[in-house]
């Protein structure tokens, strides 16, 4: 099953205002389980936010993005009822998306 | 506790001149814990099937990693106070070593300085112009005390504060073996070169000045608090059928009004456990009875139920049932655990988390809060671990904090600081999931 | 909520996440090669060299927004305003970081030159924000101090 997700977007002045928070344990490949081994690197490499299905942000990220990804930016030109969209995928290919409409 | 809605339902089977074969029926319906559709408790004043006799955290261990994998500490501090047990207490006089205190002032510096050594003693004290940064004001500075106190003070200070002062927060360095004696004339020589009062040029850096933490976050945001996806599984799990086939839905049907104030309620004492039940020990002991699942306490699914649970009773006042003996002597047992000296650090609840002795001060960076207002959050999100704890998993925090061994999640002894934590924290609203450092 | 209702509406949000999932596959297409050789530079000079930065100018018109003191360096939350005209893209640069490199956020069709996330810092650094507009370089940094905890060990 794909990571839970969650999404808010609503307008804000000229802009819409996003705000998602994403489930992920964003590991460093520095940590060591409880035998003593070092936990594996795995962590959200790619993230992609959509306006109305066109690419709005294209955002590399590294293992130092804190657990459980925070992401907040803002599109100009969107209205009430645009689509908002987030798809990610991390170092083990895994992926996951979620999709609103922007509120008034 | 009898609920008087209960009274009050029941009364017509009674009085409307039923088959006694009806009557009977309906009766065993009502006592039945399935269907009801607008209950005012969970329990419309029935008593709870609980599991009894075996442990609410099967096969629980001192924690090596936690449930997200942070690392947890591993040492072993048999020896020294625990919330289950009295150890052996320091000295009772001052040790008298010979004076003067030859050591080397360079090598004490390094280790007053050491974090891994206890924390530093700049957790607690301001030493100098050469004090690291964010220096704590739990202990007096220190910046002149090589002009103020002589060899033998200073020894016997450090080795072990009850010599001199029997309610000093200062861990018995020499005493409990967090340096030994050389180590500590070296600290001593270091002491000695203390003279020039301290100056911080950064009001932020000097704990005199700095700014108490605000915290503006919305806990229950769900782009803000990642503990809000625990809110989501909890109310899955709740419709979700166990092992047995029913679900806690299939009894409990109106769970937003049913478990309006039922959180604000826990813990309870438990006549049945003879001891205090916490909502994460109450979820283990009544699943295993009812749905059939097995949900043992500070499991992710074990605490996603209680942040939901908690959840339902957002806004509903703390007012523990201190109505029977049991829970006013729980409550009282709770109040003495939280004087209690514990650990290799030596220290108690109190000395740090009351306004008598050193709660809004400064331990390094950290500020020490009352014990007022640490209950109503819980389960929480703590952003420095990456995971949501229930108050059992912060009291075993405190614990290994302290340098003292932590106990299982359903000790009795958690069970009574729990009632005692919501005695003082009576009247503070529940607001669930929180989000702490 | 009726238990009928709430499996509806399960239902409804299953088929609302596959109606999104079917969207995935076009919308990643066009995500940028992942900069491997950035993200693995041990030093912030190395990690600036690979995004092809030369010579950045200090900038005022790029605005930091982040804890003078954060409460721990887990999660450190910070927000990038540039406002630079026809910025392309910010990154975050951690100095003191063991991979300096923290994210790049490139931007197009319409979206701000403007970001927030929480990063994870191990100990007090300064944040730099590297901006890049009409194919130029513009720095700005701000010093964020972790929280030293008081327990040690």
């Amino acid at each position: 099953m794909a990571e839970p997700m969650k999404i808010r977007a609503k307008m804000e002045g000229e802009f819409a205002d996003v705000k998602v928070l994403m489930s992920h344990p964003m590991e460093t490949g520095q940590r060591k389980n409880e035998k003593g081994e070092l936990v594996p690197v795995h962590f959200i490499q790619s993230v992609i936010a959509s306006h109305n299905g066109k690419t709005v942000l294209d955002i590399q990220w590294s293992q130092a993005i804190a657990r459980n990804p925070f992401l907040g930016f803002r599109v100009k030109g969107a209205k009430a009822g645009d689509k908002i969209a987030i798809d990610w995928t991390d170092t083990a290919g895994d992926k996951s998306s979620i999709e609103t409409t922007v509120g008034a | 506790m009898r609920n008087p809605h209960a009274a009050t339902r029941a009364a017509p089977a009674a009085t409307i001149f039923l088959p006694d074969w009806l009557a009977a029926l309906l009766m065993l319906a009502l006592a039945c814990p399935a269907p009801v559709a607008a209950e005012a408790t969970p329990t419309s004043g029935k008593i709870a099937p609980l599991e009894l006799q075996r442990s609410a955290a099967p096969g629980w261990q001192r924690q090596k990693v936690d449930s997200q994998g942070s690392s947890w500490p591993q040492t072993d501090w048999t020896g020294y106070s625990t919330v289950a047990a009295i150890a052996t207490p320091g000295p009772n006089g001052p040790l008298h070593f010979e004076t003067p205190v030859t050591g080397d002032a360079a090598r004490g510096r390094q280790l007053a300085f050491d974090r891994a050594r206890g924390g530093s003693c700049v957790a607690c004290h301001v030493m100098g112009k050469d004090t690291p940064p964010q220096p704590g004001n739990v202990g007096p500075d220190l910046s002149t005390i090589g002009a103020m106190r002589d060899d033998a003070w200073l020894f016997n200070y450090v080795y072990d504060p009850r010599t001199q002062n029997a309610n000093s927060i200062m861990p018995p360095w020499g005493a409990h073996r967090l340096f030994n004696v050389a180590e500590i004339r070296d600290i001593v020589a270091f002491l000695k070169t203390l003279k020039t009062p301290y100056h911080n040029s950064d009001p932020q850096d000097d704990p005199a000045t700095r700014s108490p933490p605000r915290d503006t976050r919305d806990n229950l945001d769900p782009t803000e608090n990642p503990a809000m996806f625990a809110l989501d599984r909890g109310k899955e799990l709740f419709d979700k059928p166990g092992a047995g086939g029913k679900s806690c839905a299939s009894c409990h049907r109106a769970p937003e009004s049913s478990f309006k104030i039922w959180a604000a309620r826990m813990p309870r004492f438990e006549p049945r456990l003879k001891r205090v039940l916490g909502v994460e020990e109450f979820i283990t002991r009544h699943a295993r009875v009812t749905t059939g699942e097995e949900l043992p306490m500070q499991g992710a699914d074990n605490i996603a139920l209680s942040v939901y649970l908690h959840n339902l009773a957002n806004g509903e006042t703390i007012q523990p049932d201190l109505s029977s003996t049991g829970a006013r002597k729980a409550a009282q047992s709770g109040m003495a655990l939280m004087q209690r000296k514990l650990g290799q650090l030596n220290m108690a609840c109190i000395d740090c988390h009351t306004k008598e002795r050193h709660a809004f001060k400064w331990a390094r960076g950290q500020y020490l809060v009352e014990s007022r207002g640490t209950v109503a959050h819980f389960p929480t999100w703590r952003t420095s671990r990456g995971d949501i704890w229930d108050i059992r998993k912060r009291f075993q925090w405190c614990n290994v904090s302290v340098r003292a061994n932590d106990l299982p999640p359903d000790a009795r002894e958690y069970g009574e600081i729990e009632m005692a934590l919501a005695t003082i924290n009576k009247g503070e609203k529940i607001n669930s999931p929180g989000i702490r450092h | 909520m009726k238990p009928l209702r709430r499996s509806v509406l399960k239902l409804f949000a299953a088929s609302a996440t596959l109606a999104a999932a079917g969207l995935l596959g076009a919308r990643t297409a066009f995500a940028a090669v992942w900069n491997k050789v950035g993200f693995e530079s041990k030093t912030g000079a190395d990690a600036l060299k690979s995004l092809g930065v030369a010579n950045a100018a200090a900038s005022k018109d790029i605005q930091i927004t982040a804890p003078e003191i954060a409460e721990n360096g887990a999660q450190v939350p910070v927000t990038v305003l540039s406002r630079i005209p026809n910025t392309q893209s910010i990154s975050i640069v951690i100095d003191k970081n063991p991979f300096p490199l923290n994210s790049t956020f490139e931007f197009s069709n319409g979206a701000d030159s403007y970001i927030s996330t929480r990063v994870k810092m191990g100990q007090t650094s300064s944040i730099m924000a590297l901006v890049k507009a009409d194919g130029k370089f513009f720095t700005a940094s701000k010093e964020v101090k972790v929280t030293i905890g008081g327990c040690g060990g």
